[in-house]
């Protein structure tokens, strides 16, 4: 009898626990999983505050926020809309272990909704340059910043001048920099940094490159006087020019003689915008962007606008 | 020379003692499972994964280190009152002092053993990993094995005079505190009553101060760890331990068993 009610326990303990595990299994899988930061509720403490309450264990508890921000990009289809969330949590991990490298990047790639976010990646580009002082890519990261969306050239040539002479710093960057001096301080002050390139580099391949960079500011400073010239004209005339050789034509010209295209080319109105070039470079001398990233930048711009227009 | 013999002989008898503890191994046991799942973890990043790894696995060791110096600092002396074996011992030539230093030594030892089994782990999966190894990451597990050591050293000193339960609470909120009393120093030194500067001042200098002995971000980082950073804190530790010791000692002589 014993026995019989022994076997009935095992019996009613295995059906229990086979239905118990049924229960989890099936719930389980169930289970709403959406990413924390996605849905809002994750708590973001003070970097300050996440410091002092991590016991020693900072490393560990910069990682943990440091993944939760990689789920959030990874698991969004506009991470940028995620932004200042991104932000919160970056400035944690960076306050709980500044020396960590990517993370800064991350920022900077990602917190580009609005100028407060681009200054958000920046003061923490700014705090990466401060424990990576030998990292071309932050200051990088932060002049590209300052020009292309900041739009404040003379920061970004300053920022990127302190990277152009570290380790690994592209070639390009020198010319970048020629460029954005140009567009803040003027043709000469581009001019006379490129010459400072030109007398101090010991490469032939980098001179060809800046002597290039310097004729491009020749024909830049003859296209401006160029520039000055037309808008001369619609002053005077209340219209465009139809090509350039208006400026001289006519019993009243606005110049007596035009300025030669310093290579023998000549000088044309390029696009529906009918900008003035030099059909030897078909582009004036400033920072050159990609086509995709000048739609990007319009885009962002638009947005940008639309709201400030709505008031949010 | 007896002496020594007589503390060696007691060090000895703990630390059989305590390998003998089956809660032990499975503390062993999580804290090994922790230090790999720095890869599971590290995977979940698309960069810096050794990083993350070895993050993991050096505050695992630390975490599980101080957690087992606690649970077995804390029993040492009561364990012996408890099962009555004080009076077996103590009626032998060997004096209060010894025992409790005896104890310790036993004590410190096998944290010492589980902190080199822990860092094999390390070492091994850092290894398979292709992770980064260096002096740094010997500095750092070198001032997590003293850091624990000092714990257990004020384990010791509350289990000298107080229950498992109570000690365990007193020797955990100390670790709390030791790892916050330099943050709780600066954020006074800027307060405007100096009555509250001066106490910040006197809770670092007296509590201790534990922080000394993390250098992990740095030995991750692969970052300069200077000489003074690993000698000062052990010299620092060392002296710690030592005091917190004899002031066990003088409260466990006074100790009245009857």
């Amino acid at each position: 009898m014993g026995e019989q009610a022994a076997v009935g326990t095992r019996w009613v303990q295995l059906v229990a626990a086979l239905s118990f595990a049924a229960l989890t299994v099936v719930s389980f899988s169930k289970l709403p999983m959406p990413i924390r930061g996605a849905r809002g509720d994750l708590f973001i403490p003070r970097p300050e505050v996440a410091r002092i309450a991590s016991l020693g264990f900072e490393a560990l508890v910069a990682d943990y926020y440091w993944l939760q921000a990689v789920q959030i990009v990874g698991g969004a289809q506009n991470p940028t809309r995620y932004a200042p969330l991104i932000g919160g949590l970056i400035d944690v991990v960076t306050t709980l272990n500044p020396w960590v490298g990517h993370p800064y990047r991350f920022a900077a790639v990602w917190l580009i909704d609005s100028p407060e976010s681009v200054r958000q990646a920046n003061r923490l580009l700014e705090r990466a340059i401060e424990h990576h002082p030998e990292d071309w890519r932050h200051y990088f990261y932060l002049g590209f910043n300052q020009f292309f969306y900041l739009e404040d050239n003379e920061a970004a040539a300053a920022v990127l001048e302190r990277a152009i002479e570290l380790r690994g710093a592209p070639l390009y960057l020198k010319r970048l920099v020629a460029r954005l001096k140009v567009q803040a301080d003027g043709l000469e002050t581009g001019a006379t940094f490129l010459r400072e390139l030109i007398a101090t580099t010991r490469s032939r391949k980098a001179r060809a490159k800046y002597e290039r960079a310097l004729d491009e500011i020749e024909t830049e400073r003859r296209a401006r006087w160029l520039d000055q010239a037309r808008e001369d004209y619609r002053e005077r005339f209340g219209r465009d020019i139809e090509t350039i050789g208006d400026l001289v034509r006519g019993p009243d010209p606005v110049r007596e003689a035009l300025p030669p295209e310093p290579h023998g080319w000549e000088w044309i109105l390029k696009g529906k915008k009918r900008r003035l070039v030099s059909s030897y470079y078909g582009h004036r001398y400033e920072p050159q962007f990609h086509r995709t990233e000048r739609k990007r930048r319009k885009h962002w711009r638009a947005e940008l606008l639309e709201r400030e227009g709505s008031g949010r | 020379m007896g002496a020594l013999i007589r503390i060696y002989t007691l060090a000895g008898n703990t630390l059989r003692e305590v390998i003998r503890n089956r809660i032990l191994y499975v503390l062993l046991c999580f804290a090994i499972v922790l230090i790999a799942t720095g890869v599971v973890l590290s995977a979940l990043s698309y960069v810096e994964q050794e990083r993350i790894l070895q993050d993991v696995g050096l505050g695992s060791i630390r975490l599980f280190g101080t957690v087992i110096a606690i649970f077995l600092g804390v029993g040492v002396l009561h364990k012996e009152v408890d099962r009555r074996t004080i009076y077996t011992i103590l009626s032998k030539p060997i004096s209060r002092s010894e025992f409790v230093l005896g104890k310790y030594l036993g004590l410190t030892a096998t944290i010492w053993l589980q902190l080199l089994i822990m860092s094999a782990a390390f070492a091994l999966i850092s290894w398979l990993a292709h992770a980064p190894l260096g002096t740094g990451h010997a500095a750092a597990l070198l001032l997590s094995g003293l850091e624990m050591s000092l714990m257990v050293a004020v384990a010791t000193l509350f289990s000298a005079f107080t229950t498992p339960m109570l000690a365990s609470f007193f020797t955990a909120g100390i670790w709390v505190v030791g790892h916050l009393t330099r943050d709780l120093r600066q954020l006074a030194s800027h307060s405007d009553v100096s009555a509250v500067r001066e106490l910040a001042v006197w809770i670092h200098r007296l509590l201790p101060d534990l922080e000394s002995f993390n250098v992990s971000i740095q030995a991750v980082h692969g970052l300069p760890i200077e000489g003074s950073e690993v000698t000062l804190p052990i010299a620092y530790g060392i002296g710690y331990a030592s005091l917190v010791l004899i002031l066990a000692i003088v409260l466990f002589e006074r100790r009245d068993f009857r």
